[in-house]
């Protein structure tokens, strides 16, 4: 069994004192986890020789001296295990039938071993559904009427193969209910496409989180699934795995910039443990409509971290696989929209995007169009100032210079 | 956000033609006119009928600022005119805040006695034709006292026709700066950035309003005291400038950079209007008013449809930035009027002895 108890030892000690952080993040951090700016990405669909196709998709970064291992799949509820190496040469070994037995413990492993230097999981558990109808205050809790939950690890889910897409590095997971007797889902489905980088950028789409080749992005999606109230707010719930130091931490930061998603001025961050390490970074905000613009942003809002048992959260095969049975969980909520505003009633569509990464969480900086602008606006007046002042200041004294002549 | 059909420099012609006191009173009737066809508009449920009226209600409204304006000179020219424009201003601004904060309780009040919701809106709106009644007749009463002043002082009112001499630099240095006038900032900005309840975003909205009534017949008296209008309308601007910085790049509390953004405001307005008054000549004012108001409003409607594409690109960053750079334009118009004026030995910028010794000499002159 691979464990996580390797950077508990190195990250536990950070201190949160910023100077310390840094000469540690320059002195001790492993390469792998500080970053690098190209990586060599490959998705992979690992099929199951002995059975029916089972989704498990494992994306490889390559970089100089480190490897990250993404591995997502939909067997039980959608989960992803997030492996960073400090190798080129690491690899993922999958045991199926232990994989898929009662009791998959090492059923992925990632070789060499002691090479493993941050690992982590993120499950998606269940989509809660309120009617909001009745609720006129946004910050209600619940905000409205609750329905029986989606639990996700009882969804069907498309082939991945299907959709794999080596281009853009992309695959989406495509689900509905295998029970449905409303038929809610009968023209729907809910996505969660993944995309993996392999360099730094940033989608056109908003949110426009800034990605790295360390980042690998998800996208849930919930589309044409009919509301059972007519004002329906829907609430996902994630769970990782939080135990000892590494203990997840929520971390809101506030900036003036909101160049890349209008009127969003907050980056939501979910770390595991000290930094450099793992890290979920989003922006409170999803989408009511495929063109996300203003118009159709909702606000999301997550609530604080609990701790949850693993007899509580649906179990992912591969989560016990790679990190044993006895593990204890957290989780959260992600809000979408609010009673009063726009919501997924609309278009009956909900989208929301976040990064899943390694190393330090990327930050947005001013854009060279903003700084040359301020530039120009504070420097022109400036330079008119002076040269005004010249000018006026020797105007006078070369008209002086002639009154003794006159 | 409303907007207003405006078209003052045809209508400004009439003004001149039939002088302030008959041009006060043409533009309260439409005003009048105008929101009763707005109201009704509302009760009868006819949209079309309602932009009809702030049609009409526009042809009036701006081309009566332009006949008080010139009220306002022909009465107070050489006296206390900043102080004056700065009351002008002031009054506006409490009307702006008792209108914000009114029309919304009155609506509330008049929804309860229980009416559907075009007829309740028609209602509120034809109440609030009383007050353009009650302008009516202020007007009327304006004109008799004016009528009475032309007799006992035996004042003359500028009824030429005379084109303005366009190519006068110094009218035209003027214009940029109708760009500055603050915009009411979008609620969703302070709450969105700086986490605001609802409440208190639309508080700080007013703020600049409410800083501004009782500011401007102070500043107004101030710059009467000293003069220099250039250089406090460029104080004017830089403080403006400041507080688009504070907005943009700080998480510093709104309300500094709003009640900044008041203070700038009303300052703006008391020294820059009056300067028109010392380079145009009388009977040229309402043509140079109407000017001034128009290409402000012009500026007003072309950077509101601007800011909404920025906004929704680009987010509200880069729409600070903007406004920035229009303030940043006018800050280079402020001091290239001043450089132009120094050069030209110009009389915008006299302090208020220089000026008194003008007004002295120049009466030495004619008698």
């Amino acid at each position: 069994m691979c464990s996580c108890e390797e950077p508990h030892g190195g990250w536990g000690r950070c201190a949160p004192s910023p100077i310390l952080f840094l000469s540690l993040l320059l002195s001790a951090a492993p390469l792998g986890l500080l970053g690098e700016e190209a990586r060599q990405v490959s998705l992979e669909v690992i099929p199951d020789p002995a059975g029916p196709p089972e989704n498990l998709l494992h994306i490889r970064a390559v970089g100089s001296n480190s490897t990250l291992h993404y591995v997502w799949s939909t067997l039980g509820p959608p989960a992803v295990l997030l492996v960073a190496t400090d190798t080129p040469h690491s690899a993922l070994s999958v045991n199926w039938s232990l994989l898929l037995s009662s009791e998959p413990s090492g059923g992925l492993v990632v070789l060499p071993k002691d090479s493993i230097q941050f690992s982590s999981a993120v499950v998606f558990t269940r989509l809660f559904e309120f009617d909001s109808t009745n609720t006129s205050d946004a910050a209600a809790e619940p905000p409205g009427k609750p329905y029986p939950p989606y639990c996700l690890a009882d969804f069907s889910w498309n082939n991945i193969t299907h959709s794999l897409d080596p281009a853009t590095l992309s695959a989406t997971f495509r689900g509905h209910p295998i029970d449905d007797p409303t038929r809610a889902f009968a023209n729907g489905s809910l996505a969660f496409r993944v995309q993996a980088f392999s360099r730094s950028g940033r989608p056109a789409q908003p949110p426009r989180l800034l990605h790295t080749a360390d980042t690998c992005q998800l996208e849930v999606a919930l589309d044409g699934a009919v509301p059972r109230g007519n004002r329906s707010l829907f609430r996902l719930e994630v769970a990782t795995l939080g135990q000892g130091p590494d203990y997840p931490s929520m971390r809101e930061q506030h900036s003036i910039d909101d160049e890349y998603a209008p009127a969003v001025f907050q980056l939501d961050q979910l770390l595991w443990g000290s930094l450099p390490s793992g890290f979920m970074q989003w922006r409170p905000v999803a989408f009511s409509q495929k063109q996300g613009g203003r118009e159709s942003a909702l606000p999301c809002q997550a609530s604080p971290l609990y701790p949850t048992s693993a007899y509580v959260v649906p179990q992912s095969p591969i989560v016990r696989a790679f990190f044993g049975s006895q593990n204890n969980f957290c989780a959260f909520n992600l809000t979408f929209g609010t009673s009063t505003g726009p919501g997924y009633w609309d278009q009956h569509y909900l989208s929301w995007s976040m990064l899943l990464g390694v190393g330090i969480p990327p930050v947005d900086a001013l854009s060279p169009l903003v700084l040359g602008i301020m530039a120009v606006a504070l420097g022109a007046p400036g330079l008119m100032l002076l040269a005004g002042g010249l000018f006026l200041l020797l105007g006078p004294k070369r008209y002086s210079e002639y009154q003794p002549i006159n | 956000m409303t907007c207003d059909l405006r078209f003052c420099p045809e209508w400004d012609v009439h003004v001149m033609v039939a002088g302030e006191r008959w041009g006060t009173i043409i533009f309260s009737c439409f005003i009048c006119i105008g929101q009763v066809i707005f109201a009704l508009g509302g009760i009868f449920n006819a949209f079309w009928l309602m932009e009809f009226g702030r049609f009409v209600f526009g042809i009036g409204g701006e081309s009566l600022a332009v006949a008080q304006n010139t009220y306002a000179v022909s009465w107070f020219k050489g006296k206390e005119l900043n102080l004056v424009f700065g009351l002008q201003l002031s009054m506006a601004r409490i009307g702006s805040t008792v209108n914000m904060n009114l029309m919304g309780w009155l609506y509330s009040k008049i929804e309860a006695l229980g009416s559907a919701g075009h007829t309740t809106l028609g209602i509120t709106l034809m109440i609030g034709a009383i007050t353009c009644i009650l302008s009516l007749i202020c007007a009327l009463a304006l004109a008799y006292l004016d009528q009475r002043a032309e007799r006992i002082l035996h004042k003359e009112q500028g009824k030429t026709v005379d084109l303005m001499n366009t190519s006068n630099a110094k009218t035209w240095d003027l214009q940029p700066q109708g760009f500055i006038v603050p915009y009411v900032i979008h609620k969703v900005f302070f709450t969105e950035k700086f986490g605001f309840s609802s409440q208190a975003a639309s508080a700080i909205n007013s703020v600049v309003y409410v800083i501004s009534a009782p500011m401007s017949p102070i500043f107004g008296f101030l710059v009467d005291k000293t003069g220099k209008n250039i250089i406090w309308v460029l104080c004017a601007v830089v403080t403006t400038l400041a507080s688009h910085m504070l907005l943009a790049f700080t998480l510093w509390n709104p309300w500094i950079a709003m009640s900044l953004l008041g203070l700038s405001y009303s300052l703006l307005a008391c020294a820059l209007w009056p300067m028109v008054a010392f380079v145009v000549p009388e009977h040229q004012l309402g043509t140079a008013y109407g000017f001034m108001q128009s290409i402000q409003n012009l500026g007003l409607a072309i950077i509101s449809i601007l800011a909404g594409m920025i906004l929704d690109t680009r987010g509200y960053l880069f729409l600070e930035v903007f406004f920035i750079a229009c303030v940043s334009l006018s800050l280079l118009a402020v001091v290239f009027l001043y450089l132009v004026n120094r050069a030209q030995g110009g009389n915008l910028n006299y302090s208020a002895r220089q000026r008194e010794e003008m007004k002295v000499s120049h009466s030495d002159f004619l008698y």
